[in-house]
C-alpha cells in the first residue's frame, strides 16, 4: 500500500513538472473558467429575463441565484474537464516513449492513473474551486442545511471525479484516438450534464444519457447542498447513484488496464505511436 | 531454483490485421518474430544477442522484460515465470535502449531518477544515495538540475544509463546502448557493463558494433528469423565460418609470374583468391582459407621474384560469422 501512495504522488508531482512551466499559467485556471462563466451568464440572461422563464424556473427570477446557479455548474464542470485533459496528455506518453518506461517498472498502474487525474485536479480546479466559494459566500448566495453538507458536497465532487480520472486514463492511455474521445467529452459533456440548464428543461433521452456521467449527479449534489439547503435525505438518490457510478468507474478503470495491457503484450502496441 | 534468465523454446508471433473494405481483419498466418528460442543470460555476465536487422532481438528484449507476453515456450527468471510472476519479475530487471527516450525532457536529471525510484519502490534513504551515485556514474552531476530538455543528445543517453540502474538490477537488458554515443563516452559505458558484470549482474547485450560484443560477451547467441543458429564464445563463432584467415598482399608492380604462383598456391589449397588494384595502381591480393597462408604466401611471392609492398593478415572475425551464419540463404539451408 506505501509503494502505492508513493507511486500516487511522484505520478501527480511528475505530471505538475511536466504540464507547468511558468507560475503565471496557474491564474489561466482561473481566468479560463471565469471566461466560460461570463460568456454563459450574458447568453441565457436575455432568455432568462422573459416573463415565461421563471414561473417555469424560480431561480431564473433572480439573477444572483442564477450566477450562482451556473458558477456551480462552471466549477464541477472543470473539475470533471481537467480530467479528460489530463488523460488526453498522459497518451502523449506513448509518442514520448515514456510509457513503456512506466509498464517495465513494477508500480500498480492503477495507483498511475489516479496519480495523474489527481495532479490534475489539484493544479487546475483548486484556483477556480477556491474562488468559486468565496465569492458564493460574499455575495450571500449559498443556502445550506446544514454545515456537514459542505464536505458531502466536497466528497460528491472529489471521489467520482478521481473515479471518472482513473477511467479516462485507463482508456487513452492504451489508445491511439484519443484526440477523437477528447472532442467527443468537451461540449457534449457540458450539454447533457445540465451544466448551463437545468436538468428538467432538458428532454428526457438527454437526461437519461447524463446520467451516464458522473458529473450529472454530482452537480445534482452540489447545488442541491450549497445553494437548495437540501440534506442527506433530499439527496440520498444522486447520491447512491453516484456511488454506483464511482465503484463502476473504479471497475471499469480497473478491467482496461488488465485488458489493455494485455492486449499490447499481445499485439507489441505500446511500441506503435 | 535456478539462477539467472532462462528461455525455453520461447515464440512470438504477432497477429496481423489487414483493412478489408471496411473492416480490419486478421490475415491467415500471424508473423512469427521469434521462432523456438532458448537461451540461457547467467548472473555476473555478459551474454551477447546477435542477428541482423528483423532478426528479433528486441522482440526477444521486450519479452524477457514483461513488454511483451511470449506465444509458446516459457521464460523463467530466477526461476520466476514472466507472465505468471510479471510484477516480481520486474522488480529484478531493468532494460537500457539507445535512442534517448524513457526520459522526461521537462523534469531534470535529478528529478528523472527520483521519480523512477518511486515507481521501483526503492528505499527512501537509498535512493537519495542511489540518485547520487548514478549521476556520478554517468557524469551528470553538474547538469543533475537542468532540464533534460536541454540537454546534448549523449547526456540524454547517459540519464537513460542512469534510470535503467536505479532499482538496483539483477539483471539489465540492453538494447544497443551505446547507439549514437560519441567514443569516449561508449568507452566510459563499455567499462560500465564490464564492472556491472564483475558485480554480479546478468546482462544482455544487443549491438551492432561488434569490437563491443567481442570485447564484453562471454558467449553470444545468435539468431536469424527469430530462431539461434550459433551460439558461443565470439572466437568460437567466428571460427565457424567458413572464411576465415584473410591475406592481404600489395605488390610494388605487377608480376605476371607471382599472379600464376598466386593462383597455383589457391589452386592447391582451395583457397579463395580475389585480384585487384590499390589506389596507387598496385596489384593488391587477397586469400581466404580457413588456414593461416601466410607463409606460403610470401615463400611463392619471394621465389617468383616479387617485391612485397604491403602484407596484412585479418584472423576470422565476429563480424564475419553473422553475415555467414545470418544469410537468409544459409539459414534457409
Amino acid at each position: 500500500m506505501s509503494h502505492a501512495l508513493r507511486v500516487v504522488a511522484a505520478e501527480a508531482l511528475k505530471q505538475h513538472r511536466r504540464l507547468f512551466g511558468q507560475p503565471l499559467v496557474l491564474f489561466s485556471m482561473l481566468l479560463w473558467p471565469l471566461l466560460t462563466l461570463a460568456a454563459t451568464y450574458y447568453t441565457v440572461l436575455p432568455v432568462m429575463e422573459s416573463a415565461a422563464a421563471p414561473q417555469r424556473w424560480p431561480v431564473a427570477a433572480d439573477p444572483r441565484r442564477l450566477l450562482a446557479f451556473l458558477a456551480a455548474g462552471a466549477l464541477a464542470y472543470t473539475f470533471f474537464f481537467s480530467l479528460v485533459q489530463s488523460a488526453w496528455h498522459f497518451s502523449f506518453e506513448r509518442v514520448s516513449g515514456t510509457l513503456e518506461a512506466l509498464f517495465l517498472s513494477p508500480a500498480s498502474r492503477m495507483a498511475l492513473v489516479i496519480g495523474n487525474g489527481a495532479a490534475a485536479l489539484t493544479q487546475n480546479a483548486w484556483l477556480f474551486g477556491c474562488f468559486a466559494v468565496a465569492a458564493a459566500t460574499a455575495a450571500d448566495v449559498l443556502d445550506v442545511a446544514h454545515p456537514g453538507m459542505y464536505a458531502v458536497a466536497a466528497v460528491a465532487l472529489l471521489v467520482p471525479a478521481v473515479a471518472w480520472g482513473a477511467f479516462l486514463n485507463s482508456l487513452l492511455i492504451f489508445s491511439r484516438d484519443s484526440a477523437f474521445l477528447y472532442t467527443l467529452l468537451d461540449d457534449p459533456l457540458w450539454f447533457v450534464a445540465g451544466v448551463r440548464l437545468p436538468l428538467f428543461a432538458l428532454p428526457v433521452w438527454i437526461k437519461a444519457v447524463g446520467l451516464a456521467f458522473p458529473l450529472t449527479s454530482s452537480l445534482v449534489v452540489l447545488r442541491g447542498a450549497l445553494l437548495d439547503r437540501a440534506d442527506l435525505g433530499d439527496l440520498a438518490a444522486p447520491l447512491g447513484w453516484l456511488a454506483l457510478l464511482t465503484v463502476g468507474l473504479f471497475a471499469g478503470a480497473s478491467a482496461l488496464l488488465r485488458l489493455g495491457e494485455a492486449r499490447v503484450q499481445r499485439t507489441g502496441g505500446l511500441q506503435v505511436f | 531454483m535456478s539462477t539467472g534468465i532462462v528461455t525455453t523454446d520461447l515464440r512470438k508471433t504477432f497477429p496481423v490485421r489487414r483493412w478489408q473494405g471496411w473492416r480490419r481483419r486478421p490475415v491467415a498466418a500471424p508473423v512469427a518474430a521469434v521462432d523456438g528460442l532458448s537461451l540461457r543470460i547467467p548472473p555476473g555476465q555478459v551474454t551477447g544477442l546477435l542477428g541482423l536487422n528483423g532478426a528479433g532481438k528486441t522482440t526477444t528484449i521486450r519479452i524477457l522484460s514483461t513488454l511483451l507476453r511470449p506465444t509458446g515456450g516459457t521464460v523463467r527468471v530466477d526461476g520466476l515465470d514472466v507472465v505468471e510472476h510479471a510484477r516480481e519479475v520486474r522488480r529484478r530487471i531493468n532494460v537500457i535502449s539507445g535512442g534517448e527516450r524513457m526520459v522526461y525532457d521537462r523534469l531534470t536529471a535529478r528529478e528523472n531518477l527520483w521519480y523512477f525510484g518511486q515507481l521501483y519502490d526503492v528505499p527512501r534513504a537509498r535512493l537519495r544515495v542511489r540518485i547520487g551515485e548514478l549521476l556520478d556514474l554517468v557524469g551528470l552531476t553538474d547538469a543533475a538540475q537542468v532540464p533534460v530538455e536541454r540537454y546534448s543528445r549523449g547526456m540524454r543517453q547517459r540519464l537513460v544509463i542512469a534510470r535503467g540502474l536505479i532499482n538496483d538490477p539483477a539483471y539489465l537488458l540492453l538494447d544497443e546502448p551505446t547507439l549514437g554515443l560519441d567514443a569516449p563516452i561508449a568507452h566510459q559505458l563499455r567499462a560500465l557493463i564490464a564492472q556491472l558484470a564483475a558485480d554480479g549482474v546478468g546482462v544482455l547485450l544487443t549491438s551492432h558494433y561488434l569490437a563491443e560484443v567481442e570485447q564484453l560477451c562471454r558467449h553470444v547467441y545468435l539468431i536469424a528469423r527469430g530462431s539461434l543458429v550459433a551460439q558461443g564464445s565470439p572466437a568460437q563463432l567466428a571460427g565457424q565460418t567458413v572464411r576465415r584467415h584473410t591475406v592481404r598482399l600489395v605488390l610494388t608492380v605487377a608480376d605476371p609470374a607471382v599472379t600464376v604462383a598466386l593462383r597455383t598456391l589457391a589452386a592447391r589449397h582451395d583457397a579463395e583468391l580475389t585480384v585487384d588494384v590499390d589506389d596507387e595502381g598496385r596489384p593488391r591480393f587477397a586469400l581466404r582459407h580457413p588456414e593461416d597462408l601466410v607463409g606460403a604466401v610470401v615463400t611463392a611471392v619471394v621465389q617468383q621474384g616479387g617485391t612485397i609492398a604491403g602484407l596484412t593478415v585479418t584472423p576470422p572475425t565476429l563480424e564475419d560469422a553473422i553475415l555467414t551464419l545470418a544469410d537468409p540463404a544459409v539459414v534457409a539451408r
